[in-house]
């Protein structure tokens, strides 16, 4: 059964046309000719209880926009979304209590008050029992180590602090569903790593269904065993990130550190460099297995070590194929 | 049930909002002496023209004041909640609205305390000391109806007032900028609410009357009360029904507001 349902969704926006020439700021006023975007141009998808799916695409794909119609922000100009039984927009109220929301762009918490009021204030607003509120501050305050900034205001926090507090109060009242749109962005290392961890804890001991939107793949390899990729509002690309990869990168590289190597059946040399060599080869015509096999039984080798394709490197062959 | 947790959740709202103003503390008399003393020039105003020609359309001086008392009390009583209106281009231009959509709670009620602007305490303040004074000076017997009456009206006032600011305020989602017709519709209330409306011709009182609703704010109400129906081209009872007209206003203006949430574009990021 899937819990989130998007069949041909489409949302346009709408500006009166810029009209050029004299008095072009009265006359685009004035106006009724409009110039129509289509940022989401007829997609559809699933997401099953429990999943993490990784919705990419490069800037301005209609990732942002998506993610607005499935929280209830958007209302579709067609198609349908349902999540959980509820029609976002319509169900607002009902939808809200089911999901959490975190934009990396714009925080949702009281940016005057100390962090410890907006938790508190989230848990009063999802009717949040006060024992379980207190339960839930203690373990996020644990697991995402807000302690020394809880009593901060919020405008005062950084933004790794910031997204830590954000993250806490999306998912204070326990939603099935958790939507994120960039959550790391611009943070260092060790909050990213942090930020993935807990979600990735969420996803494993709660089943919290997760879709997220990134530019930084890392969370994606970590966290998402599918992917739907989108460009100019349409799908181009749904499904497992290993089939991804297979699909756009079928090589593999065989690392080989060893004296003298000048070539070898069923594979490639593609660079050389300090005493090593690397070998392009097609798993699927050369077994990994033979190939190793046949370098090991005619020369001496001291290191040697397979290479998968990074995501990172498969989408960017993707983004440069389009054109 | 519903209602109650209405309440609720904007006592708990709006709580959050003063004490995020109490960050910056200390303002709360400079705001009140504020908004205290742009009223005062208002009225000085009107005592002048008084002062010159002792009465306004047949209106002394006691008359005059309870009608102006009685509007700024309906406006003060209407900005306390209603203030930040104000904002609602910058809360829609910037997407802030986006993160009132996504919580179990009405979405206005979040907008209304996001802030709190304690300068309308000054006008609520100064509208009440005014129509104090001014029900014991004026020409009004003081039944326990007449009282009454005038806390309704004072209430239907303010409903009115914020009617208007309020489907004025729901055209944003569509047109992005609407502080300019915000900001008329306020100079409209303050330059005529004041008077009383006959001075301004037949054609004005209707258009104050039936097409910008004015009348209903003080104007109809205190002729009323003043026992002055004759001077009225409308139905006593019109007078008498200002209350509802302001609860049937503001019910049409949250209908609005509702709908045209709809064509909420956010932002592009
Ligand atoms: N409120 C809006 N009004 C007008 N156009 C918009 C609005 N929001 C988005 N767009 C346009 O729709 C398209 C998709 O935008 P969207 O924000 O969904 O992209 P995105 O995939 O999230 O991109 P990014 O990776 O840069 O965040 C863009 O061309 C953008 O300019
Ligand atoms: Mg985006």
């Amino acid at each position: 059964m899937p819990v989130i349902e998007v069949a041909d969704l489409v949302k346009e926006f709408r500006r009166p046309k810029r009209q050029e020439g004299s008095f072009a700021g009265l006359r685009t006023l004035l106006t009724r000719e409009q110039t129509v975007k289509r940022a989401v141009d007829g997609i559809s998808f699933q997401v099953a209880r429990g999943e993490m799916v990784g919705y990419l695409g490069p800037n301005g794909a209609g990732k942002s926009t998506t993610i607005k119609m499935l929280t209830g922000i958007l209302v579709p100009t067609s198609g349908t979304v349902r999540v959980a039984g509820t029609v976002p927009w319509r169900d607002r109220a009902r939808n809200a209590r089911q999901i959490g929301v975190v934009f990396g762009q714009r925080s949702q918490l009281w940016w005057d008050l100390p962090l410890r009021d907006s938790l508190w204030l989230t848990g009063r607003l999802y009717d949040v029992p006060t024992a379980r509120f207190e339960e839930k501050r203690r373990q996020f305050t644990k697991v995402l180590d807000l302690g020394s900034f809880l009593d901060t205001p919020v405008r005062q926090l950084s933004l790794g602090q910031r997204m830590r507090g954000d993250l806490a109060a999306a998912m204070l009242y326990d939603p099935s569903i958790l939507y994120l749109d960039e959550p790391t962005v611009g943070l260092d290392v060790v909050a990213k790593e942090r930020i993935r961890a807990f979600v990735g804890e969420l996803n494993r001991e709660s089943g919290t269904t997760v879709v997220l939107t990134t530019h930084d793949l890392d969370d994606v390899e970590e966290l998402c065993d599918r992917i739907v990729l989108i460009d100019h509002g349409k799908v181009a690309y749904d499904g497992a990130v290993a089939e991804l990869k297979t699909r756009y990168a079928p090589h593999r590289e065989l690392v080989v550190q060893t004296d003298a190597l000048e070539s070898v059946e069923g594979a490639e040399v593609v660079r050389r460099e300090e005493g090593k060599v690397w070998l392009r080869f097609d798993p699927a015509r050369t077994p990994p297995a033979a190939l190793v096999a046949s370098v090991l039984a005619r020369h001496e080798v001291t290191d040697l070590s397979i290479v998968e394709p990074e995501l990172e490197s498969v989408i960017h062959r993707i983004y440069a194929d389009r054109g | 049930m519903r209602a109650l947790r209405g309440l609720r959740v904007y006592l708990l709202l709006a709580g959050a909002a003063f004490r995020a103003e109490f960050q910056y503390r200390g303002n709360l008399f400079i705001n009140i002496i504020g908004g205290l003393f742009y009223q005062g020039v208002g009225l000085a105003f009107i005592w002048a023209v008084l002062d010159r020609f002792g009465q306004v359309g047949g209106w002394g001086l006691p008359e005059i004041a309870f009608l102006y008392g009685l509007r700024l009390t309906a406006h003060g009583l209407w900005l306390l909640p209603g203030h930040q209106l104000v904002h609602v281009d910058e809360v829609v231009i910037e997407g802030e609205y986006d993160r009132y959509l996504v919580r179990p709670v009405s979405p206005l009620v979040q907008l209304l305390t996001r802030r709190v602007r304690l300068s309308s305490l000054g006008d609520l303040a100064g509208g009440v000391v005014l129509l104090s004074i001014a029900s014991a000076s004026a020409p009004v017997d003081w039944t326990p109806g007449a009282v009454g009456f005038l806390l309704l009206a004072v209430l239907g006032g303010a409903l009115v007032e914020g009617a208007l600011q309020l489907a004025a305020s729901a055209l944003v989602f569509r047109m992005k900028k609407v502080s300019p017709i915000k900001f008329a519709i306020d100079m409209i209330f303050s330059d005529f609410g004041n008077y009383p409306l006959k001075i301004f011709g037949s054609a004005a009182g209707f258009g104050l009357t039936f097409v910008f609703p004015l009348a209903f704010v003080a104007y109809l109400p205190a002729t009323v009360l003043l026992d002055r129906e004759d001077e009225l081209a409308v139905p006593a009872w019109l007078g008498w029904g200002a209350p509802a007209v302001g609860v049937l206003l503001m019910y049409a203006a949250y209908r609005f507001w509702e709908r045209q949430t709809r064509h909420y574009e956010s932002s592009g990021h």
